[in-house]
């Protein structure tokens, strides 16, 4: 059944059943689907026809949800994008997505970070998402009494990937509007609901347990579970959130666009795993190739990249993703993340290629030379840096630069951190040294001989 | 203050305008805490989240009058 097919069951069934709560605002399942109709009534008379690109901004509410089910509901792809992107960057990827044809099966197109700087359109199937949402109903027991809370960004899979399963079963889905206003996130627990759950970043969690640990405690009798991923969470967060949540279950997910939902580690075990991932889940499957890497397969994946076949062919071979993640398996199966085998950051779950925010930043007058590098900060955890050199007799303000990406960039590449510096530091060919600025941390990946699908690798199921 | 405010936190935030009315809009989760470790660090102030409201990061006299009232309960 599509995700449509168990909306129309829940508002035929449980018409009163409150689908989403978003401030003061209540959709019931039998108010949002006939939102869902009326709008995809107006995308069918605005020409939107069966196995076509609709692209739209990604608001941060219901009618994000009613615009995304309604493109499904008409058999068409979603294309959201993040709800700042510049008109440049909207138009640039609506001439591309209307460019291509498309299979039947391909329900979504999510943009996301490719390796040459340029972003790439991640197609998925209806396949995908159904074995996704099935990873979490499984593993995570969703159930028609949670509330999930999703606080970022809804063109973003950590939050998109859970409406699925949380409609799937009938549950009701709570949209905040990022976490800047905690207060808000801790007035959701005081609706008449007994089950919450949610999904947040490491960083998210170290603000929580900084800033209200009283608060959070307060709620903990109601959170059947907290969802972490997107980036590594410490040992230490893991034992301090296990500790003021003692009755909740804690998870840290592996996923990504590509890959989908994949492996999920139960962290409060007493154990507090670092990098630890767990097992695949239901559709999924892991190996680890002879370089160290990991490999994904299983229903979760995805597609392939919209007009790059060549970029396709990189990853996706016989139905199996090449990823750049590190990682490795201890003896009881679990694995483990280990870093990555390029030049990606991960912040906060976006993956950033450093070169596309050099590009931008070298055609502002006055740059001589730049490197964005990923920096630590107390709270957050990974943030992008950027170390610029400034041409002889020319002045730049770190505002100046902040300002000029913000321009031309989504809000999520612009570094937090700027320093000036007097050179960047360059290896014996010319390229910028990134190495030298990751500071000593170095990722064991065994004597193994680079190269890929060879006899002996790992495979976990 | 104002202006030592204005300069540690412009420092720290460069894409924010500090001299907006509407301040509390251009923030992110991110920009809220660094607000509150900047000036819990700088003014030796007790910041939890529930000082993090709309109301007190409207605006930079805003957290003045914050930092102001912080220090007056010590």
């Amino acid at each position: 059944m599509r995700l449509e097919d168990y909306l129309q069951e829940h508002a035929q069934h449980r018409p009163e059943q409150c689908a989403i709560v978003q401030g003061s605002n209540r959709v019931s399942y039998s108010q949002l689907w006939k939102d869902i109709q009326t709008c995809a009534e107006q995308l069918r008379a605005n020409g939107l026809k069966r196995h076509r690109p609709y692209v739209f901004r990604a608001s941060q509410d219901a009618t994000f949800v009613v615009t995304y089910c309604a493109v499904h509901l008409l058999d068409a792809i979603a294309v959201p994008l993040e709800h700042s992107v510049s008109d440049e960057i909207f138009n640039k990827v609506k001439n591309e997505v209307e460019a291509c044809q498309y299979t039947p099966d391909i329900t979504d197109i999510l943009y996301t970070t490719g390796t040459s700087g340029q972003a790439k359109g991640v197609m998925l199937s209806k396949t995908c998402l159904a074995a996704c949402a099935d990873n979490f109903i499984v593993e995570m027991r969703f159930h028609p009494e949670l509330v999930f809370i999703v606080s970022g960004p809804l063109n973003h899979i950590a939050s998109l990937f859970k409406i699925h399963p949380i409609f799937t079963v009938g549950g009701t889905l709570c949209i905040l509007d990022g976490l800047r206003d905690i207060n808000a996130f801790y007035q959701v627990f005081e609706l008449p609901y007994q089950h919450f759950a949610t999904f947040l970043v490491p960083a998210s969690i170290r603000m929580l347990l900084q800033f209200s640990p009283e608060q959070l405690h307060e709620v903990s009798h109601l959170i059947d579970f907290i969802e972490t991923g997107a980036a590594p969470i410490s040992s230490i967060d893991m034992q301090r959130l296990s500790m003021a949540l003692p009755n909740s279950r804690l998870y840290n997910t592996y996923g990504g666009t590509e890959i989908g939902c994949v492996c999920t580690y139960q962290f409060n075990d007493g154990l507090y795993k670092e990098g630890c991932i767990g097992r695949p889940m239901p559709n999924s499957k892991i190996e680890i190739s002879e370089d160290g890497s990991l490999i994904v397969s299983g229903k979760t994946v995805m597609s392939g990249y919209v007009a790059n076949p060549k970029s396709t062919e990189e990853v996706l071979r016989n139905g199996r993703i090449y990823t750049s993640d590190l990682g490795r398996i201890d003896e009881q199966g679990l694995i483990y993340i280990m870093g990555r085998c390029d030049d990606i950051i991960n912040i906060g779950g976006y993956k950033i290629d450093p070169v596309e925010v050099e590009n931008i930043v070298n055609k502002l007058e006055g740059i001589q030379d730049c490197i964005c590098i990923a920096s630590t900060h107390p709270i957050i955890g990974a943030v992008l840096k950027l170390l610029f050199v400034v041409e002889d007799g020319k002045a730049l303000t770190k505002s100046e630069i902040a300002m000029h990406i913000k321009n031309n960039l989504e809000s999520y590449k612009i570094p937090q951190e700027y320093e000036q510096v007097d050179t960047i530091r360059r290896t014996y060919n010319g390229k910028k040294d990134r190495k030298s600025y990751r500071g000593m941390t170095a990722f064991f990946v065994g004597n193994r001989v680079k190269g890929r699908g060879g006899s002996d690798n790992h495979v976990v199921e | 203050m104002k202006e030592e405010i204005k300069k540690l936190l412009a420092d720290a935030l460069p894409m924010v305008d500090f001299e907006s009315e509407c301040l509390y809009e251009q923030l992110d989760s991110i920009g809220v805490v660094t607000i509150l470790i900047v000036l819990s660090n700088q003014y030796s102030i007790h910041l939890n989240i529930q000082d993090a409201t709309p109301k007190n990061l409207i605006s930079l006299d805003a957290l003045v009058r914050l930092v102001e009232s912080k220090l007056k309960e010590q």
